[in-house]
């Protein structure tokens, strides 16, 4: 069965479509793109750059609906756009499962959706969403007669999972590699960045991990010249002597083993981890907001509105709605400056007065106190702290709603209650890349004055 | 679509089937996962932890300081097996048995 990511299409009136494509890029960016490339989403060949992601790509392409909900075949599509969230889950180059926004665009590169049936953006499926509009409680679905459960098993069986398996196997599987060294720093944000780069300017052999297809963190969303700061630290680190592995994702810490080792994948192979002094700069999560129909497609984070303007030079939509908690008016002043002056109008709305959204394939606009007409809808959250790994290895973590999430609890030094583990930036709770940055450096040289 | 407030998109877990749960009385976090599923999806409750964390702090009358997180599990990001296929760690139970 054939699944295809659709075009975000409008209708006329006599009923033709024309292709609609909310993002656009920017003239005088062409540097940070890199080399122009075609590559094909959804059966269509479309223009992308070397330096771009293929969701940023698919973006600027209108390309909008990308997959499925599990339960309610729900429209997905991009939210983070940091590899984070379940949104942009395509197949590519044969492969399901993939994250759009991690993935870069090479030449002949082709992805697709996944999940649907005959489209992720027409899906007979998504019935289930209207007839159970109240919600679904799967305890309890088809299970008056055990006949009816054994039918309704197999018919959810052959509905759920994610994907299909690609046709062939890969070749053989890759060795696993292994570091050895004296600090190694988890997140290549700002805090990250600057904690590892303060602990080899002390002499430290210094390994810093980092998920993203650049490292910068958030500091690629910052509109105050963020992608530039990003990096200039990225080479500041690079010079002092750090160890930098992009693409590098942190996927368990077993204490357990060898006396702890982190298990780290990168795209093409693994690698074991020892250290003696592990530094998390994890960052946090960008979140969505609790509020009426806060899925629909064209809902995204304001950070990923941010990091597509400040890192990719596109303007994410012509008419945005900010939809933000109070924590960060602040912020969202600085992007909707920023949005403004690269042609975008935007309207802010507080949390409070939101009471849903409109717009089936993508959203169209926001009920607040008065209906808000826009092509995309960014959610100004508070990003949740990143401390599952840090959880793994036995750090004390506290449910601090005003700080975004579990954060880790550090004392003034940045020491969690581990031994040999440190903490700092905004996986300590919320505060910004400028106050992250000077919370790594600090740490970092704590780190290497041992503690 | 109703106008659904969606807490986890991966397992299109809404505030609704919150509510439920808890009036069912699964009111640990960890019960609230096993009863709806959220947190289980690829994101492994990256973008719905928090959230609904909050959300139970406050339909439960808990502070949230007392509320813990569920367990976190490896792998904390979704990876091919065959990157793991080569570690000595997936072999434990072979070698065991010579």
């Amino acid at each position: 069965m054939r699944v295809t990511v659709s075009h975000a299409c409008h209708r006329r009136n006599d009923g033709t479509c024309y292709l609609i494509s909310v993002a656009r890029r920017l003239p005088g960016h062409e540097v940070l793109r890199g080399d122009a490339v075609e590559i094909r989403i959804a059966d269509t060949t479309v223009r992308a750059y070397a330096h771009e992601s293929i969701a940023a790509a698919a973006l600027a392409s209108g390309a909008h609906v990308l997959s499925r909900s599990l339960k309610y075949h729900r429209p997905r599509t991009f939210f983070c756009l940091e590899g984070h969230c379940s949104g942009c889950l395509v197949r590519i180059d044969g492969v399901p499962n993939l994250r759009a926004c991690q993935a870069p665009c090479a030449s002949g590169t082709e992805a697709s959706g996944q999940n649907a049936f005959p489209s992720a953006e027409v899906d007979l499926l998504g019935a289930v969403d209207f007839l159970f509009s109240r919600g679904m409680d799967h305890h309890t679905l088809m299970t008056g007669s055990s006949v009816l459960n054994k039918i309704a098993n197999k018919v959810v069986r052959q509905l759920s999972g994610l994907g299909k398996l690609p046709k062939q196997a890969r070749e053989e599987a890759p060795e696993v590699a292994r570091h050895d060294v004296e600090v190694c720093v988890i997140g290549g944000g700002p805090a990250g960045l600057a904690a590892a780069t303060t602990a080899a300017r002390a002499g430290k052999r210094v390994l810093l991990l980092d998920d993203q297809l650049r490292p910068g963190g958030s500091l690629r969303a910052d509109p105050r010249n963020g992608r530039a700061l990003a990096e200039q630290r990225w080479q500041d680190a690079i010079d002092a002597g750090v160890t930098v592995l992009a693409r590098a994702t942190a996927i368990g810490y077993f204490p357990e083993d060898d006396g702890g080792v982190l298990a780290v994948a990168q795209p093409d192979r693994m690698c074991r981890v020892y250290s003696a002094a592990w530094i998390w700069a994890t960052g946090g999560y960008p979140q969505n907001l609790p509020f009426p129909d806060n899925d629909r497609p064209g809902v995204i984070a304001a950070r990923a509105l941010g990091r597509l303007l400040v890192d990719h030079g596109i303007v994410g939509g012509e008419k945005v709605c900010i939809v933000e908690s109070p924590a960060l008016r602040a912020e969202m002043a600085l992007l909707a400056a920023a949005l403004e002056a690269a042609g975008a109008h935007v309207d802010r709305v507080p949390l409070a007065s939101v009471t849903g959204t409109r717009g089936r394939g993508w959203v169209h606009a926001v009920d607040a106190d008065r209906k808000i007409d826009c092509d995309l809808v960014a959610v100004a959250a508070l990003p949740s702290p990143a401390s599952e790994g840090a959880r793994q290895q036995g750090c004390k973590v506290v449910l601090d709603p005003s700080a975004g999430g579990f954060k880790i609890v550090v004392d003034e030094q940045g020491r969690t209650n581990v031994p040999n583990a440190w903490a700092c930036g905004d996986v300590c709770g919320y505060r910004g890349t400028r106050a992250a940055a000077e919370h790594g450096a600090h740490v970092g040289g704590e780190v290497a004055r041992g503690g | 679509m109703a106008g659904k407030i969606v807490l986890c998109r991966c397992e299109d877990m809404t505030l609704a089937d919150l509510e439920h749960s808890v009036a069912r009385g699964y009111r640990d976090i960890e019960e609230v996962k096993r009863y709806t599923g959220f947190g289980t999806g690829p994101c492994q409750g990256k973008e719905c932890l928090a959230c609904v964390a909050t959300e139970l702090a406050r339909l439960t009358g808990t502070p949230p300081a007392e509320i813990p997180p569920f367990t976190s599990r490896p792998p904390l990001s979704p990876t091919p097996i065959r990157l793991l296929a080569k570690d000595p760690a997936a072999h434990i139970f072979e070698d065991e048995k010579k």
